[in-house]
């Protein structure tokens, strides 16, 4: 492998002249149209010159009589678009999975939404919409109307193929399960204790909100992207407007920026902090599991504090953010980080010491960094692994770029270190808001901006709890958009669990997957 | 024999929460209940796995295409008497996703709901106080007043007869030990 620093789009240039088009500083760092299959050698080439490329997202968008397909690509330095299309009488391409593994789950939701072959794909089949799916509609395209599609019902259980071995043994997990908090179906195959396989289900809380947002105007939007999930929603709604605002290229002001840095954080604390806990509750460790949740509930007092309401902040909207923030409120908000910070050595202590949580955690899960990079995880699944991928660091965004923290980085890839990236990550959080308040631009927070944005599309990228959270926007120069994709951090990490629970026990399962941190509102969208 | 049923069951709900395709702000929101801050287990209210040992059904979300049977389903296992409460405004409408075309929207629609607590999500206090109007709905039996003629005075007073005989103890002790 060649050195990281590559220069990127100058070696497409040269390797592939006049047969691709480049557009500079379109969705990332350029992007890059290559019709008639031309995609995969563009992204052979880019896998051959760089190590860390991987896929971050894949966008299907009907344009009329044709579907654009957007391949979203991250190498350690640029971040790239590659244009492909198909028309919509024959919207076969080839898959990209053999390339690279990473592409598997987002072509299949491409298939399931839109309807585009991807030939030569290892296991095609319903991924987010349910099996009783009419065939030949597919609801992201625009001739699509949203209450007219019927379903068949189908019965409560469905049919479960047997393993044809007979020492193999499934079990089902889910989709209502006491260990998951959410509907979903994970089929778990075991030869005694060890897992052999892992098939998941998706789309039990698929709502069609991609489909939805191109019914509201923008300012709705935001509210439908921050329904999305409810536990990271400062992070969705400022991923939209991210997103709305490159279309309209308004700079918001300094102070709005940092009060965004306050809430993201905040909703970073809080997730984390519940996460911690969670993972205990898993391994049924219950005390520490309260401990972490009763240490949670100022932070929740803090969200309300700053944005009025106790889960939905509502903070986010397009041109800055919806409230000031008090001088007064501040001494609080220090108080109740500085007692925060107080208790994480007692956490760390019991992380580190703790028999019960080491044996649970320890060297379960063990995800290499090559495994990480090849199935391009993100966010504390990635860190825990070595591969260090942090949007705040690679691409500062917002006021990240004056925010003094470092990059967590664990090596050994195991349960253990996920968590503690998070717990590392708690303290982090509290110095970046501790920077925040203590250095707040006077001024406005918050411009006011027309209503309908103007023609154009934008990728915005950023660091939710759970890892990259990445939000493509085009709009047709009307008060609604024309196309919102969302890739969220889980659906990016359900690979690696795939990866990793096969070979251990059937146990360790439920401790290996919550340290993901999962969230299947995300995922389904 | 009712009237204990029914105090028993005001006394200790079990419940159940299914997520019929919620956005995790109302579940986030009912755990939080379980924990020290609101602490519901003080009241006797047990969050059940199983769908067989639950007396009160908590749903939350919009009802996805995929969850309506599942959510059928669970409702048949659990034995009578039943209560479906349907939380946040995804639960009790479809809420903001009403409309979408994956989604049933309204509890109400696939199975019977006895208590609707809007809110997105309802603060805990708020699902803390429809539970209760659930319970109270239920008439519990009221401590019952016993008739004047039945009062017998050393029988109501079983206080002071227990301290007579402390007294009594407390005496021979002494003597006793002298």
């Amino acid at each position: 492998m060649q050195n990281s620093t590559v220069d990127m789009i100058g070696l497409i240039k040269s390797t592939f002249g006049d047969k691709v088009q480049i557009q500079l500083g379109a969705l990332g760092a350029a992007a890059i149209t290559a019709n008639n299959g031309l995609h995969r050698d563009v992204l052979k080439t880019m896998l051959a010159a760089d190590e860390k490329t991987g896929i971050t997202a894949i966008t299907g968008l009907d344009l009329g009589a044709i579907i654009g397909v957007y391949y979203h690509i991250h190498t350690s330095n640029v971040f790239v678009t590659i244009k492909t299309e198909v028309t919509k009488e024959n919207p076969k391409t080839q898959t990209i999975v053999d390339l690279h593994l990473g592409a598997a789950f987002h072509e299949l939701e491409v298939a399931d939404l839109l309807g585009v072959v991807f030939e030569g794909h290892p296991s095609p089949g319903h991924f987010v919409l349910s099996e009783n799916w009419p065939e030949g509609i597919y609801p992201l395209r625009k001739d699509v109307k949203a209450n007219e599609i019927k379903l068949v019902p189908t019965p409560a259980s469905e049919e479960i193929q047997l393993p044809e071995n007979k020492r193999l043994v499934k079990i089902i997990i889910g989709p209502q399960h006491p260990a998951l908090l959410e509907p979903e179906k994970f089929a778990v195959t075991v030869d005694g204790e060890t897992v052999t396989k892992v098939e998941p289900r998706i789309g039990y809380v698929h709502r069609g909100i991609e489909k939805a947002a191109e019914s509201r105007g923008y300012m709705q939007d935001v509210y439908l992207m921050e329904r999305i999930c409810g536990i990271c929603n400062s992070c969705h709604a400022y991923g939209f407007v991210g997103a709305v605002e490159k279309i309209l290229k308004t700079q918001v002001p300094p102070r709005a920026e940092y009060l965004r840095v306050i809430a993201l954080e905040l909703n970073r604390l809080h997730s984390h902090l519940l996460t911690l806990g969670h993972a205990c509750l898993e391994i049924g460790y219950e005390t520490v599991f309260q401990y972490f949740w009763r240490d949670r509930e100022p932070i929740m007092d803090l969200i309300e504090l700053t944005s009025g309401n106790r889960v939905y902040s509502s903070l986010m909207t397009i041109g800055g953010v919806r409230r000031d923030l008090k001088d007064t409120d501040i001494p609080k908000i220090k108080t109740t980080l500085e007692e925060l910070r107080a208790k994480l050595p007692f956490y760390r202590q019991i992380y580190e010491n703790e028999p019960t949580l080491k044996l649970r955690m320890k060297n379960v899960g063990v995800l290499s960094k090559q495994d990480a990079i090849n199935l391009s995880c993100v966010g504390p699944v990635a860190r825990g692994s070595g591969y260090d991928v942090d949007v705040r660091k690679d691409e500062p965004y917002s006021a990240y770029a004056e925010m003094p923290f470092k990059e967590i980085v664990y090596t050994t890839g195991d349960t253990w270190a996920r968590m503690n990236v998070r717990m590392d990550e708690v303290e982090e959080s509290i110095n970046i808001i501790e920077y925040a308040v203590d250095n707040l631009p006077k001024g406005p927070f918050r411009l006011e901006l027309p209503r309908s944005v103007p023609a154009g599309e934008a990728i915005h990228r950023l660091e939710a709890p759970r890892g990259e959270l990445f939000y493509y926007v085009r709009s047709n120069g009307t008060d609604m958009p024309d196309r919102v994709k969302v890739r969220t951090p889980t659906f990016a990490n359900i690979p690696s669990f795939l990866k990793t629970a096969i070979g251990e026990s059937i146990a360790d399962v439920p401790a290996n997957f919550v340290s993901l941190d999962p969230c299947f509102s995300c995922t389904d969208r | 024999m009712t009237d204990t049923k029914t105090w028993a069951r005001v006394k200790s709900p079990w419940v159940l929460h299914f997520n019929s395709g919620a956005c995790n702000g109302c579940d986030i929101e009912i755990v939080a209940l379980l924990t020290p801050k609101y602490d519901v287990e003080r009241f006797g209210v047990k969050l059940e796995p199983s769908p067989r040992h639950a007396d009160v059904l908590l749903v939350t979300g919009c009802v996805t295409q995929q969850c309506a049977e599942r959510l059928k389903a669970i409702y048949e296992q659990m034995p009578q008497p039943k209560f479906v409460v349907a939380i946040g405004a995804c639960a009790c409408s479809g809420g903001v996703f009403e409309g979408n075309y994956n989604v049933v929207g309204g509890v109400d629609k696939v199975i019977p709901v006895t208590a609707y607590i809007p809110g997105c999500p309802p603060r805990p206090e708020a699902i803390l106080d429809g539970v209760v109007k659930l319970l109270n709905a239920l008439n519990p039996p009221k401590p019952k007043k016993q008739p004047k003629q039945a009062k017998a005075p050393e029988v109501a007073k079983p206080e002071a007869a227990v301290a007579q005989a402390a007294q009594g103890i407390v005496e021979e002790e002494k003597q006793v030990a002298k």
